[in-house]
Parts: C-alpha cells; structure tokens; sequence
C-alpha cells in the first residue's frame, strides 16, 4: 500500500458509504446555547464566532469550538484551515477580531494569554520552542505554577521556602521527563534538542503546570512512531487523571486512538464536528481534504 | 628612570584607593547593565542615563542638607522610576524600541543637565564640598576603628576568595545541574584564578595600608570600603535572585518570551522589574561617582560610559555577575597599566597615546571575540545551540 501524505486523513470509500448524519448544526447550536446561557454542565472550553483576519486573509471565519471536561478533543483541518490561529485566539496570544470565549465558566477573551495561562488553559506551540540555553530541567521548572521564589522580595526572605519547592518541582519534572523520554537529557541545554525532542520538551513543560486544558499543536510531528505510541498512551493516561485535551493533529491514526470528538475546520470556518469515524466518513470533509 | 617613577606611582595607596573606587563604580554600573542584558536580555543603550539621574539627584540633595544616604537612596528610587517610565513606554513593543528610546533618553537627560542652569549649574557642573559628606568627618579614626576596618576589609576579601575557590574546584559539568568538586582544573581556569589572585591580593595589601594610614589618604578611604561593602552586597543579592525562580523567569524572557508567557508568567511586569532594578543599582553607581569626584558636570555622562559598561559585561560573560566583576577589573587594569607602561615604551604626545589606549582595547576586544565570544566567564558550549 503507497503511503498517503501524512497531512491527509485515511479514507476509505467503504466508510464513506455508511454515511453519518451531519450534526455540525446542532453541535453549532449547543455551542451557542452554552456561550450565551452557561448551564449546569459547562463545557471546560467553549468558543462562539471567533473571527480573525489578517489583512486580506480570513484565517478564522467565524469559528466555534467546545471542549467536554475530562474529553480528549481533535481538531483538525486541511494545512491553512485556521487552526493554529483557532489556538492562539483561544490563548489570547493573537486577540480576536470578534467572538467569545469561555474557559471554565469564565469569559476569557479579554485576558492577557499568562493569565490564561494561569487559569489552567496552557497552550504549546507548533513549532516548538526551547529555551536553548536552560538545560531541560531549568525549562520545567520554569513551568511550575505559583513559586514563591519568582517574586523578588521572597528570595530574600523565604529562601528555606523556595529551597523545598524547589526540589518537589525537581522531582515532578524528573516524572514527566521520564513519561515524555526525555529523562537522560535533563542536564543538556535544551538548545541541544532535535526537532522531534523539542515537541517532546514543549508538551513536558505544559504538563509541569499542572494545567485543566492542554491545547497540543501538532505533538506527534516529527516524533518517532514508537514514541507516538508512548505518548499516545501518557494522553490518555493524564486524561484519566482528569486532564482535558485538545489536540491539533494530521496524523489520523493518533486523532483515531485518542479523541472522544474531533472539529474540523477548513477555509477558517466550522466543517464538521463528530466521533473520529464519523468525520473520516463525512464527504464534505474528504473534499475539504482532497478536492482543493 | 621614568620606569621606577611610574610603577611607584601606580602602587601608591592613594592611588590604588582612587583605582579600587572606580573599578567598584564601574563594577557596580555594569552590575544593572548585566541584570537588564545579561539576564533578561534588555538592550538597553543608554545606561548612563540612571547615573546621571542617581548622581544629580544625591548631589543636588545633600547640597540642600539631606544627609548624603538619604539622597543617596532617593537618587536610586528615581533611577528606578526613570526605568518605569522607559519600560512602560515600549516594553510591550518590539526589542528595538527600548534600544533607541533609552538611548535617546540618556542624551536627552545630559541636555536637561547642560541646560537647565538653575537646577544643575549647567556646564560649571555642581561641587559637593567636603561639609556634605558624612565621610568628612572621619579624617582621623581612632586606632580601634581602623583595625575594626581593617578586619571588614579583610573579610570582604575573603568572601571573595572563597567565591574564587569555589569557582576554581567546583563547576558543574551539566547546565542546571547541581555544582559538583572537579577532579582537574582546567589550564583556563588556573590562569584566570591565578591572575585575579594576585591582582586582588595586591588591592587587598595596598588598600589595608590606606586605611591604617587612613588620616594621609583622607575620606577616600571610608568611601572605598563603603562602596566596595556596597559592591559585595549588590552583587551577593543579585547572585541569589537570579539563581531563585526568579532570575529563571527573567533567563526565560532572554531566550523566549512568548514561552514565558505561555508558561503563565507577567513578561511585562518581569521586564520592568529589571529594568528598574538594574535602573537603581546604576543610580547608586552614579551617587558614588560623584561622591568620588566631589564635583558633577555633564561631560562626565557622555554615551561613552554606556558602552564602557557594556564591554564590561561582555568582556566578563554576558549573564554572569562574576564575569561582570572581573571585567571591571581588566577594564580598568588595562586603562592603568597602559598609562604608566606606554609613554615608556612609545614616544608620543598625550593626546595621541590616549588615542592609542582606546584604539589598543578596541583591538584587544575585538580578539577576545574572536578567540572567546563568549566572554571570560562565558560558556562556550551555549554559542552553538541553535534556537
Ligand atoms: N500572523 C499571521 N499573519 C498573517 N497571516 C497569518 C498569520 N498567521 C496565520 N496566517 C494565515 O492564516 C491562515 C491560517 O493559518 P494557520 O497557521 O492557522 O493554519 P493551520 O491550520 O494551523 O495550518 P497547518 O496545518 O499548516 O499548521 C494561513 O493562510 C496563514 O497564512
Ligand atoms: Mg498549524
């Protein structure tokens, strides 16, 4: 079998014909129902026609997403869909032309992205980025939430403080070193990572924060197979914890073991939304897809 | 016989104190600068801007019977205050914009110093007379108080022994990793022990000397142990919060921002935290400049001092506090030595050899980056990362 482009998912005409129904309209619907009127059972994430443009490019086109707590959600889409701007909307990172969003109950989409960030919404980056000269454990450490050293005047009162959150913080990330392979780097600059370990080193450092929503930009790009497994199986074993993701990925085989749901966007604008063998049934997304 | 005039000049003790004050003035700036740079990766290029205001500021409120501490501090909070209003401006822009505003921003503040007369004098410059400094007064120490000097000044010294032993035997092999005893010193490391030894013994023996004698040698004296008891203290604050989590976040924003920011940390509030930091430690650089000089002008805060700090830091390590000392020292040896030595070996007029002093050191530099980009005490290994 010739090996299909890894940016386009693997559809099968025999899935095609045991077509799903569309419920893009009514998961639309409920969106909106939850943004304007939180019920009881919020949405960890919820966001409602987000708009962005740049200049002339609609990158995001009025845009909604939800995110089920305790769900492991996909997002995917043709490259240029929108999606890594979806994120940084979400994040705050870039601010929305238009829309809302609601994190947690909470609208956020007025916040600066490091409060955000502290919320628990913590968001990695496709391209990855290292803090090449901290060694990977300095790149971790930075990562973990409320330390009384990051204020100036606690290092010069709080020192016996800092000292024992200090070696907690060394003991978590030297776990999450392991659970993402990266253990026997821990002392290298991080700057002396590969591609593939910087995506690794990105994803560690969003679980240091001990986050309730991780938005994963492409986290098994450039990893190994082998490795994809192992983390695929981290996933779902943080997501058992209680951890909520949200997963940008072309690889379909990991969009298939891993989300409970999976959106799809193209052209900016809400395509589809369903169980993994649904969208890899739905004709419209195979055009999305294929017929450009 | 000018060879044995000169090297008794140069080893005199009034002219070691004079020496010892203004490699600690000049170790003291390049401290903040490092902060701003080194750690958090601000380009600032106008440094000189929060001397001037730290050394105005003392000057001009003694002269009005503030106690010279007092002033001292005030000068150093509206350093600060200075790095607040640079940092809110652009800190949120890109890089650049604070490289050209704080460069504009030190030139600006010397023509507010050149031309508002009624404030600053002018170009006649301001004297601070001796009635002001509360130095004055201790022209003639008891011999009780001299030897408790003396002990101070011993321990000082030996603080920075033992930083210097402990750099020597002690490294760590992994970046992050715990300091763990060596085996070997490396030839490199020898080397610069052995001359920072010895340099620093000679400072230690000579400057011992001038405060026994310290009714001959006068006030300058009390001002060198103070500001080297600054110095120490600065530096030792500075080592323990840029090794806290604190001094993380700001490494973080130098090589990253936006991580930082993902992380959940405030880049902005972090940025203006070492700004303003870094802004007061060169205010109080600038209050012991003056106090040295006992007289302020604005020609003492041409751009030319902004960047006498920052060969400093790079020379020393760009983002290492030690490194930044030790490249006071250098900058300052070299001056010295090259001013006893040259005129006895090249036969030139004043003016032309000191054009050849600044042309040697900008040759000298320009090797050094060559041969060791990273600095003295930089680590090599972090030039080749990519990013
Ligand atoms: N900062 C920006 N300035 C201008 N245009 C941008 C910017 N960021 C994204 N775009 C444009 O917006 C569109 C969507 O880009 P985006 O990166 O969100 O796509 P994507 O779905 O993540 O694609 P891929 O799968 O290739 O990562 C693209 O056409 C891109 O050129
Ligand atoms: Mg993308």
């Amino acid at each position: 079998m010739v090996d299909e482009p890894s940016n386009s998912p693997d559809f099968s005409t025999e899935k095609l014909e045991a077509m799903q129904p569309q419920n893009l309209d009514e998961a639309l619907a409920e969106v909106e129902r939850v943004a304007v009127s939180p019920a009881l059972e919020l949405p960890l994430l919820a966001a409602t026609s987000l708009v962005k443009n740049f200049g002339g490019i609609k990158a995001v086109d009025n845009a909604s997403i939800e995110v089920a707590k305790g769900s492991i959600t996909g997002l995917v889409g043709p490259n240029g869909a929108g999606k890594t701007t979806l994120f940084n909307l979400l994040s705050n990172f870039i601010r929305p032309d238009s829309g809302r969003v609601l994190f947690d109950g909470e609208p956020v989409h007025h916040l600066q992205p490091h409060i955000i960030a502290r919320m628990g919404m913590v968001r990695t980056f496709q391209v990855a980025r290292a803090l090449s000269r901290l060694s990977v454990m300095e790149n971790l450490l930075l990562a973990a939430q409320k330390q009384t050293g990051e204020k100036f005047w606690n290092t010069w009162l709080r020192n016996k403080e800092i000292a024992t959150e200090e070696q907690q913080n060394r003991e978590k990330a030297i776990a999450i070193l392991e659970s993402v392979g990266l253990a026997h780097m821990a002392y290298e600059y991080a700057g002396a990572l590969s591609g593939g370990q910087r995506k690794l080193l990105e994803m560690g450092r969003a679980l240091m924060t001990d986050p309730k929503l991780i938005l994963l930009d492409e986290p098994a790009a450039g990893v190994n197979p082998t490795l994809i497994n192992q983390i695929c199986d981290r996933v779902q074993q943080w997501n058992r914890r209680g951890m909520t993701f949200l997963i940008i990925e072309h690889n379909m085989d990991v969009i298939m073991s891993l989300c409970d749901r999976v959106w799809v966007l193209a052209e900016g604008r809400n395509l589809a939304v369903g169980t993994p063998a649904e969208i890899q049934s739905n004709p419209e997304v195979l055009e999305a897809y294929l017929g450009q | 016989m000018p060879d044995a005039v000169s090297l008794q000049n140069l080893l005199s003790p009034g002219y070691v104190v004079s020496l010892i004050i203004f490699t600690a003035t000049y170790a003291l700036f390049s401290l903040g600068l490092n902060l701003q740079w080194g750690f958090t990766g601000l380009l600032n290029f106008g440094h000189v801007a929060f001397m001037t205001v730290g050394a105005y500021t003392t000057v001009l409120l003694s002269l009005q019977g503030i106690p010279l501490w007092l002033a001292t501090l005030i000068g150093a909070v509206l350093a600060a205050l200075l790095g607040l209003a640079l940092g809110a401006t652009t800190l949120r822009l890109r890089e650049d914009y604070l490289a050209i505003l704080t460069i504009g921003a030190s030139e600006v503040i010397r023509l507010i110093a050149l031309n508002e007369e009624w404030l600053t004098r002018g170009a006649l410059g301001v004297p601070i007379t001796d009635q002001y400094l509360p130095l004055g007064a201790l022209t003639r120490p008891t011999l009780p108080t001299r030897i408790g000097m003396v002990i101070w000044w011993t321990v000082l010294f030996a603080l920075a022994a033992w930083q210097l032993w402990r750099w020597l035997r002690h490294s760590s092999d992994r970046p992050g990793k715990e300091l763990s005893e060596t085996r070997s010193i490396p030839i490199h490391k020898l080397v610069w022990g052995g001359v920072t030894a010895l340099a620093g013994g000679v400072l230690y023996g000579i400057g011992a000397i001038a405060i026994i004698d310290y009714a001959r040698y006068g006030y300058k004296v009390g001002l060198m142990l103070l500001l080297v008891t600054v110095l120490a203290f600065v530096y030792w604050r500075l080592e323990v919060a840029v090794n806290a989590p604190w001094g993380r976040v700001l490494k973080s924003i130098r090589e990253d921002e936006e991580v930082a920011r993902a992380l959940g940390k405030n880049v902005f509030w972090y940025k203006l935290q070492s700004l303003m930091l870094g802004g007061a430690i060169a205010g109080v650089a600038g209050a012991f400049y003056a106090w040295n000089l006992t007289f302020i002008n604005p020609d003492g805060f041409i751009p030319l001092i902004t960047f006498q700090a920052w060969i400093i830091v790079v020379l020393g390590g760009s983002g290492n506090n030690a490194g930044t000392l030790l490249g006071a020292v250098i900058y300052w040896m070299y001056f010295t030595v090259t001013r006893f030595a040259l005129p006895a070996i090249v036969p030139l007029d004043d003016a032309r050899l000191g054009a050849l002093r600044i042309m040697v050191i900008g040759l000298l530099l320009i090797i050094l980056m060559m041969v060791r980009p990273q600095g003295i005490l930089g680590k090599k290994e972090e030039l080749t990362l990519g990013r």
